[in-house]
């Protein structure tokens, strides 16, 4: 019956330039239940839930609570209707002890006066009906991670909001805080609040979930019971499609080892766990490795500390049989290149120009200057022939601002300047992101001749397409730890996708969280 | 036609339109300021504020009252070569704030670093008698010693920015109050107080006084009666240096690295925190130098008790650098603009019951305006606005798209220490804490 | 010492309250250097004001009788007088940052040539030199002396009353005032919180509803009706009642304060009184009796007035330093609020 739905969200359609980020999703949510929301990165998850928290207005559809139209123009409406959001990154004042934090903006006031002992006494309350144990006085910059998400559920629940929607809660998480976290939401189903749970987490979500709606590049797949359901199927939902690029390489011809990397260890800067967790894997020449796994488990650490953009804790490094555990990245970048994951902040200099971005791992040497002053017509021949050999696009060629280039072209800008330096290991981090067909075909092939000269490529994908094709081995990244090794002729990608889950790891069957 | 509409989109062209609204829209408030002041005051006519606006505008070229009490203009050296005297220092604390600005910073400690190649320069120059040394040399090192005051006394933010991550603008207030407190009382304790000239124990000796001076190499012979010497075309050297070393070396392209995106430089091996030590040090050592030709000349003299207020001139360096848009050879014409500014306020005083101080409000309005121009330059260019035909297409797809490759497609909070600043803010001004 | 202390608190009151003033609008996320530049326009205005109820005849008539009430009603107007016109002049400053969303710093840097330009370029035409001064000795008038509280003027008051309540300022008592209720309003009042959450995290309070536009420009227009009052304080009981464009960096050394007092308004008081001292050593070191036995010891230990001018810029640059890690400057300050960035 409707009205069993206290939310409903029909026929969504919420389009950023370029991109339909949720096309046509419905999505219904029962009073008193748990309803998990599964999908692979940027399958539209988060959107949808901006959507209904008011960050975002859709194009299309309406949003119903208890069978009535309403409209959600900003998180006051949605608060108003009693909804309320635990973002991913949460929205806490650090210098704010845990009360001001909970109270702010609905706080009770004498003349303006703050009267903090109700809502004290109302916190109070709370946090020891749901057993959310937090320290009221203390600073949030002070508590731990699992205790900052407790205050954010509390500012919900001082607001009296009926309808709780987690974004990815348990990211941050240890299990210990995990399980207490399940516990805690199961409590607010019994007491008739209704939960929507974004995650890609498949132990979780059949563990505390009722029902889940899987969401595949924007669209709805469907929604299932949790438990007429298991993981494989969910996996399956959520991954499965034909390999839709093939890529057409011969056999790898794996020589030496080119980098070896023992026990390696990188903190986080986020939580006081570590972000990668004794790391262990060797890459050889002439072979493609991809790190596969979902984003935020540990792959960006990895390759920071590899690259020396980050400092690690421990475990060594060797490259081309030297130890770079801790060497400057000058020194690395000798034998390294390195396309990085967010070629912005790292990849390019946005307002410098297309020759001078092209140079910029380059410029010290002989062939670009001398005794200090650079050699612009030797930039500019070599800017020339990049860009024709990779097929850079840009406004005025050489002379261009990277800044007015298309993302595409940009990314390219990159791979030329990184793979023409043949240096024997290539790094790659999503290599191909927003790139079309035609450039992913390119850079693929690219990066498969690579390989066939004899370089050792380490590539992070979050692309199951690319991780598949263009691989010759896999390896699974879970929450810091390889938890998988395998061979792309002989895995299946649902059987990739269990171990990027958490759901399987190699050495013994994954437990619920 | 596709030429013409390149023309007006190309960033510099942008740049200096803005630069030029600017200026007019700051000549306009001027007027304003007269006029209103005229209107008001019992004592002045509006034909007394029309004067006034003529001599803001054309003040360089005015040769004084005529015999019927009107303006006249002309041709006059004299103005002309005080402005290029007064330009030294204006190009060279200009040249100071640009290079900081294209290297990521806001060199607000102009002041003090020029205060500081003053007391070197002025302390080298009256000790060393030319009698035992020739006076060429004493001057040469009296040169180098305020540049290499400067350059210390600059690089002491730069340090505290690069590896304490202190913002370098509350390091340069306080190294600021900090040099005009330690010059005073260097001067105080010193002997270098002009005791012979009845009435100016506040002011130090001119250098002409151990014979010191720079030469004029025949610029008095071009402008006669007027203070210009070859300190003038030292600081075009310097200039034309500066603007070498930016776009033609190694070294330049790093520092606009670091300034432009310190961790794509950082991605690149490059030492940014050497880099930010070492651009601070060369605006210091710039900002030193224009204090030392300042008093080199040799007829201009110090009043050491500085410590109640910073010079102008270290403030001044600010707009001729937002007006060029950090371009070391567009500072040329921006402090000499400058100057020209001010030998017109000096015309206003001595002629008209206006004062110079209208100048300073003209220059204070540009820079007011250029503290927002940047965003307003964004807006016409389009920034935000999508570009045109399948480029843009391509551009938005991609840029959605890699929102969407990682995990939240909602911006969380941006880390304030990874938000890029709106994109043409960017490259003037980069890396606050 | 009952000099002493009367000349550390007229120099740390105006300290106290422009270093509130930096407090106010850094909190709520706009750095605010022009400080400075406020409190020149408040002098002046101030000042000015003065000057013209002086013209007016106002004033000869309420001393002629003796009313000292009056006298102090008409500096009470004053100072409001210039703190309006000190928070209608960080409007300019406000619009630029926080509807523009322009680089602060400079906005800042502009406010403080702009200041001593228009100011100085008035005062000229006013007063056809370089100050503008009240009429005849205006700053004594106001002074609060012994003789108005009923003793005579030959009567011997005991320390306390001596130092505090014979040859002091009206103004000193309620510039602490109003830096006590301000505080007071900073953190135990809704309107500071969430005035504090801007300056913080404006993602999240816009999140929970806050308006921080708002919030913003009430931190800035509270911010420059401070330095305008401080100002003038500054003006009437440190340069003798006159304005010249110029306060000699006090505002530059309330930003010091401010970062010394870690944006915390007890801290800051303690600070202020700090640098106050140093700065009323510098000025009058060679008459300060400590004990009243006629030995003007910090004379005598010889260290220059210069030194004690240096050191509160000094130490504020090491604590700098040196705190970096522990120096809690407001999260967002400095960073334009753009709500298409939630």
């Amino acid at each position: 019956m409707d009205s069993d739905y206290i939310i409903e969200m029909l026929h969504i359609t919420k389009e950023f330039p370029g991109i339909v980020a949720n096309d046509d999703i419905t999505l219904q949510l029962r009073r008193g239940e748990i309803h998990a929301l599964l999908g692979e990165n940027g399958a539209g998850k988060s959107t949808l839930m901006s959507v209904l928290f008011g960050l975002y207005q859709p194009e299309a559809g309406v949003i119903k609570k208890n069978g009535e139209v309403v409209r959600i123009d900003d998180p006051n409406d949605a608060t108003a209707l009693g909804i309320g959001m635990v973002h991913q990154h949460f929205k806490l004042i650090d210098v704010f002890t845990v009360l001001d934090n909970i109270i702010l903006g609905a706080e009770t006031t004498r003349l303006g006066f703050l009267k903090k002992k109700e809502a004290r006494a109302k916190v109070q309350a709370l946090s020891e009906k749901y057993g959310l144990r937090v320290d009221l006085d203390a600073k949030v910059e002070d508590i731990s991670v699992g205790m900052q998400q407790r205050v954010e559920i509390l500012k919900m629940l001082y607001r009296e909001n009926e309808i709780l929607i987690f974004d990815e809660p348990t990211a941050v998480l240890t299990p210990q805080e995990i399980d207490e976290l399940m516990a805690t939401m199961r409590g607010f189903a019994k007491e008739g609040k209704s939960i929507l749970f974004i995650s890609h987490k498949l132990n979780e979500i059949m563990a505390v979930s009722d029902r889940v709606t899987v969401l595949r590049k924007g669209k709805c797949i469907g929604t299932v019971n949790t438990c007429d359901t298991n993981k494989q199927e969910l996996s399956n939902m959520m991954v499965g499609r034909p390999v839709q690029l093939v890529v057409s390489k011969g056999e790898a011809r794996p020589a030496d080892v080119i980098l070896d990397v023992k026990d390696l260890v990188v903190p986080s800067k986020m939580h006081k766990n570590n972000a990668v967790k004794g790391v262990s894997f060797s890459v050889r020449a002439g072979e493609i490795v991809c790190v596969a796994g979902i984003d935020g488990n540990g792959q960006t650490e990895l390759i920071h500390g590899l690259t020396g953009l980050e400092k690690i804790s421990s475990g060594t490094i060797e490259l081309c049989g030297h130890d770079i555990s801790r060497a400057s990245i000058r020194r690395r970048s000798q034998n390294l290149s390195h396309i990085p994951e967010d070629r912005h902040k790292h990849g390019l200099i946005l307002d410098f120009s297309l020759e001078q971005n092209l140079v910029l791992q380059r410029y010290r040497e002989p062939r670009f200057q001398k005794g200090g002053f650079i050699r612009k017509d030797a930039v500019r021949a070599y800017s020339d022939e990049l860009i024709r050999q990779y097929d850079v696009r840009s406004g005025q060629g050489s002379v261009t601002r990277v800044r007015s280039m298309s993302g595409g072209n940009q990314q390219k800008a990159i791979v030329a300047r990184e793979l023409d330096r043949e240096s024997p290991l290539v790094v790659a981090v999503q290599p191909t992101r927003g790139l079309d067909v035609g450039a992913i075909e390119y850079i693929h092939s690219q990066l498969v001749s690579e390989r066939d000269r004899g370089h050792a490529i380490l590539l992070v994908s979050l692309e199951l397409d690319e991780v598949m094709s263009l691989s010759d081995r896999i390896l699974v990244m879970y929450e810091g730890e390889i938890v998988g090794e395998f061979d792309p002729k002989k895995v299946t990608v649902q059987e990739l996708g269990l171990y990027m889950a958490g759901a399987k790891r190699d050495g013994k069957e994954g437990e619920p969280a | 036609m596709k030429q013409k509409s390149d023309f007006w989109k190309r960033d510099t062209t942008r740049s200096v339109l803005a630069s030029l609204i600017s200026i007019v829209i700051g000549m306009v408030v001027g007027g304003i300021v007269i006029l209103i002041v005229g209107m008001t005051n019992k004592s002045l006519t509006i034909g007394s504020a029309l004067e006034g606006i003529r001599l803001v505008i054309g003040g360089i070229f005015c040769t004084g009252r005529d015999a019927a009490g009107s303006l006249t203009f002309g041709f006059s050296p004299v103005n002309l070569g005080n402005m290029l005297f007064r330009a030294i220092p204006l190009i060279l604390t200009g040249l100071s704030v640009a290079i900081a600005f294209k290297t990521g910073l806001f060199n607000i400690g102009a002041p003090g670093q020029y205060l500081m190649g003053t007391a070197a320069t002025l302390f080298i120059a009256l000790s060393i008698p030319t009698a035992a040394v020739p006076a060429w040399i004493v001057w040469i090192l009296a040169f180098l010693g305020g540049m290499a005051a400067g350059a210390v006394w600059g690089a002491i933010p730069g340090a505290v920015k690069a590896f304490l991550n202190i913002n370098e603008v509350l390091a340069c207030i306080m190294t600021n109050w900090i040099a005009a407190n330690l010059v005073t009382w260097a001067f105080d304790a010193s002997s270098l107080k002009n005791v012979a000239e009845y009435g100016k124990t506040g002011y130090v000796y001119k250098t002409t006084f151990n014979g010191v001076a720079t030469p004029k190499l025949g610029l008095d012979k071009l402008f006669p009666g007027s203070q210009v010497n070859a300190g003038i075309l030292i600081a075009l050297l310097f200039a034309v240096l500066i603007y070498i070393l930016m776009s033609k070396t190694t070294l330049g392209y790093e520092l606009k690295a670091c300034g432009a995106n310190r961790h794509a430089a950082r991605y690149a091996g490059i030492r940014d925190k050497r880099n930010i030590v070492l651009s601070m040090a060369i605006a210091g050592a710039l900002a030193g130098t224009a204090g030392s030709l300042y008093y080199l000349s040799g007829n201009t003299e110090f009043f050491w008790s500085t410590y109640q207020s910073l010079p102008a001139v270290g403030f001044n360096g600010i707009p001729v650098a937002l007006l060029a848009v950090n371009n070391p050879i567009a500072v040329i014409f921006t402090g000499i603009f400058m100057s020209a500014l001010d030998v017109a306020g000096q015309q206003l005083t001595s002629l008209t019951a206006y004062n110079e101080y209208i100048t300073s409000v003209i220059i204070a309005v540009i820079v007011y305006l250029s503290a927002f121009s940047l965003v307003i330059k964004m807006w016409i260019s389009g920034g935000r606005k999508p570009r045109h035909g399948k480029a843009a297409k391509e551009d938005a797809a991609v840029e959605s798209a890699s929102e969407l490759g990682s995990s939240a497609v909602t911006p969380p909070v941006p880390d304030p220490a990874d938000e890029t600043p709106p994109a043409e803010a960017a490259p003037e001004k980069g890396g606050e804490e | 010492m009952s000099f002493l202390i009367q000349q550390t608190l007229i120099y740390a009151v105006p300290l106290m309250i422009v270093a509130l003033a930096g407090i106010f609008s850094e909190r709520s996320g706009t750095i605010n250097l022009a400080l400075e530049g406020i409190m020149i326009f408040g002098a002046f205005i101030g000042v000015l004001f003065i000057k013209l109820s002086q013209s007016a005849g106002m004033f000869a008539d309420a001393k002629a009788a003796g009313d000292w009430g009056a006298l102090q009603g008409f500096m009470l107007l004053a100072m409001l007088v210039s703190a309006a016109a000190g928070a209608i002049f960080s409007l300019l400053l406000s619009f630029a940052c926080i509807n523009l969303r322009a680089d602060q710093t400079i906005g800042g840097t502009a406010l403080n040539l702009m200041a001593p330009a228009l100011v100085l370029f008035l005062i000229r035409i006013i007063a056809n030199q370089n100050t503008l001064q009240m009429n005849g000795d205006a700053a004594s008038w106001f002074m609060i002396k012994k003789t108005m509280l009923g003793y005579a003027k030959t009567d011997q008051l005991g320390f306390f009353a001596n130092t505090f309540l014979n040859k002091v300022w009206l103004s000193t008592y309620v510039c602490l005032l109003v830096f006590i209720i301000l505080s007071i309003l900073l953190y135990k009042t809704r309107f500071g919180l969430r005035l504090r959450s801007c300056g913080e995290n404006p993602q999240a309070s816009d999140s929970l509803g806050i308006n921080v536009y708002r919030m913003r420009y009430t931190g800035t227009s509270i911010s420059g009706a401070l330095a305008g009052m401080g100002g003038f304080v500054y003006a009437l009981t440190t340069a003798n009642g006159s304005a010249n464009g110029d306060v000699a960096g006090f505002g530059f050394l309330a930003l010091a304060v401010m970062i010394f007092g870690n944006w915390n308004p007890l801290n800051v008081a303690g600070a202020s009184l700090l640098f106050g001292l140093f700065k009323c050593i510098a000025a009058s070191y060679s008459s300060i009796d400590l004990n009243g036995d006629g030995v003007y010891w910090l004379a005598q230990i010889g260290i220059s007035p210069n030194f004690y001018r240096l050191l509160p810029y000094l130490i504020t640059l090491l604590v700098l330093a040196f705190t970096s890690k522990s120096s809690r400057a407001p999260k967002a300050e400095g960073i334009p609020y753009d709500k298409s960035t939630r």
